[in-house]
């Protein structure tokens, strides 16, 4: 038997070379599922058909340049309120990690429950909180902020975490030969620690992008003009939601998916893995 | 507000509130799993259809934004005569994207077995129902325990999408915006609602990694 690839190969690795009987048997099964599969495709297309939903009125303004470009004006808002939070994150993210691994007790100890804190509460909460309890105290902010600032503290905790695993892959014959030379913790930690770290931690900031993205299409609840809110316009206008929610879905997936990928990639490379 | 005044005004709302994010969290988590087994099985299947819509689900669910499903499941789906009641949208949202998450852990946890031990157990003599019976479903199991905890974490601040839709009673986050529409609640109407969601959490990363170390695989 032929040694399968190393990826991806218990797939492989759990089926033995086939004989001519179970060929036969998995040519059989394959030819029924995907029958089912195409039935059950076909059925879903032929609910759209009988409610309705593939009139070329629902479908044909995407053939529009308008549209698009409109579409187009929203994903610039959430690219750059993605780009924005993940940002902020990633120096906060930063900073947690530190403050945990400083060695100073009362710092670690509020750094700690900071991070489990955004990691412990669901996004939207975060964003509640800025949009109706920061004004109560007279704070006014554009929804710009009141949608970044939210998306950034929670992925900050992610991130710290991802940072910390970082940091304690390198190893502690490292720190301790640097201690041992003279150099200082901050030294030890800014010189020989988070140089190796970073680059042990880039494929999965990347993927944590993901999680940005997913965040910011709350940004209707905050009246922010992103892909989501966007959509939502253009629903009222064509009067018609399936279409569009579709489509927009499929966009939100394609965008995820390519920078998933993305990490993925980069991950082989360096031979780093994904901490989520 | 003072603690005792939100409390006693809205103390009902927040205990009803969380006994419907655990209740949520509850049901949603026995499908995950269920569903998360099944498209597993799709995935490692030698039918190649199957295996394309198994992997299909997993890039789909896990690539879409919670928001966006819940919008098609709680808005568009009813003009395809799908008609579901609030809280089972959210639900059926939670699901879907939990079990995409549930299946890629079984994924790993299948792929940490490593190969050389399949093809020992097969040159021993097992069956193809004996090697997962004996080998990759019990080291599988065990190794996706913590990985299963998060998970179930995961699962509890996802069905806070519950805010987004009209549900009576209202969960944890639709509590806060329910609070904060008709008084003044200030930091401590967000505070109550967050540590209900810390301290679930805690109890439950508590238990995982108690249950962990009991059954992990040292390797």
């Amino acid at each position: 038997m032929k040694t399968p690839p190393a990826s991806g190969s218990m797939r492989d690795a759990l089926y033995e070379a086939p004989g001519p009987r179970t060929r036969r048997r998995v040519a059989i099964g394959t030819a029924i599922s995907a029958v089912v599969v195409a039935a059950l495709l076909a059925l879903v297309v032929r609910q759209f058909a009988v409610t309705g939903q593939l009139a070329p009125r629902y479908w044909s303004f995407f053939l529009e340049w308008t549209t698009w470009r409109f579409l187009l004006q929203g994903l610039v808002g959430t690219v750059e309120v993605a780009l924005v939070a993940g940002a902020i994150s990633l120096v906060l993210g930063l900073l947690l990690m530190l403050g945990r691994t400083s060695g100073v007790r009362p710092l670690a100890a509020v750094c700690r429950v900071v991070t489990d804190f955004f990691r412990g509460v669901p996004s939207l909460l975060l964003i509640y909180f800025f949009f109706l309890v920061v004004p109560q105290y007279g704070i006014k902010m554009p929804s710009f902020w009141m949608l970044t600032l939210p998306v950034a503290l929670a992925a900050s905790g992610v991130l710290a975490e991802v940072f910390r695993a970082g940091v304690n892959a390198v190893p502690k014959g490292q720190v301790e030969a640097a201690l041992s030379i003279g150099l200082s913790r901050a030294q030890t930690m800014r010189r020989i620690v988070l140089p190796q770290a970073i680059r042990y931690v880039v494929p999965s900031l990347i993927a944590q992008l993901v999680v940005v993205v997913k965040d910011t299409t709350v940004a209707y609840v905050v009246s922010y003009p992103d892909l989501m809110q966007n959509a939502r316009v253009l629903i009222t206008s064509h009067d018609s939601l399936v279409s569009i929610y579709l489509v927009i879905a499929v966009v939100y997936v394609l965008i995820n998916f390519a920078i998933n990928q993305l990490a993925a990639v980069v991950s082989r490379r360096t031979g780093a893995k994904i901490i989520r | 507000m003072g603690l005792a005044e939100l409390l006693g005004t809205y103390g009902q709302n927040y205990l009803d509130g969380l006994l419907v994010t655990w209740g949520m969290t509850a049901v949603s988590f026995v499908f995950v799993m269920a569903i998360a087994v099944l498209v597993t099985v799709m995935r490692v299947s030698p039918f190649a259809p199957l295996r394309f819509v198994g992997d299909l689900y997993v890039q789909v669910f896990r690539n879409i934004p919670g928001v966006a499903l819940l919008m098609i499941v709680a808005y568009a789906l009813p003009y395809l005569r799908v008609i579901l009641d609030w809280r089972t949208c959210a639900i059926v949202t939670t699901i879907l994207l939990g079990s995409a998450f549930g299946s890629e852990n079984f994924m790993s946890g299948i792929n940490t077995i490593g190969v050389g031990q399949i093809e020992a157990a097969r040159s021993l003599g097992l069956s193809f129902s004996q090697i997962l019976r004996r080998i990759v479903i019990p080291q599988a199991l065990r190794a996706t325990v913590l990985p299963m905890t998060n998970l179930l974490i995961a699962v509890m601040l996802t069905t806070a999408l519950g805010s987004q839709v009209p549900m009576t009673p209202e969960e944890l986050t639709g509590v806060v915006s329910y609070v904060n529409t008709r008084s003044v609640g200030g930091i401590l109407a967000f505070l109550v609602s967050a540590l209900g969601y810390l301290a679930t959490a805690f109890v439950i990363s508590l238990a995982g990694n108690r249950i962990d170390k009991r059954v992990r695989v040292l390797r």
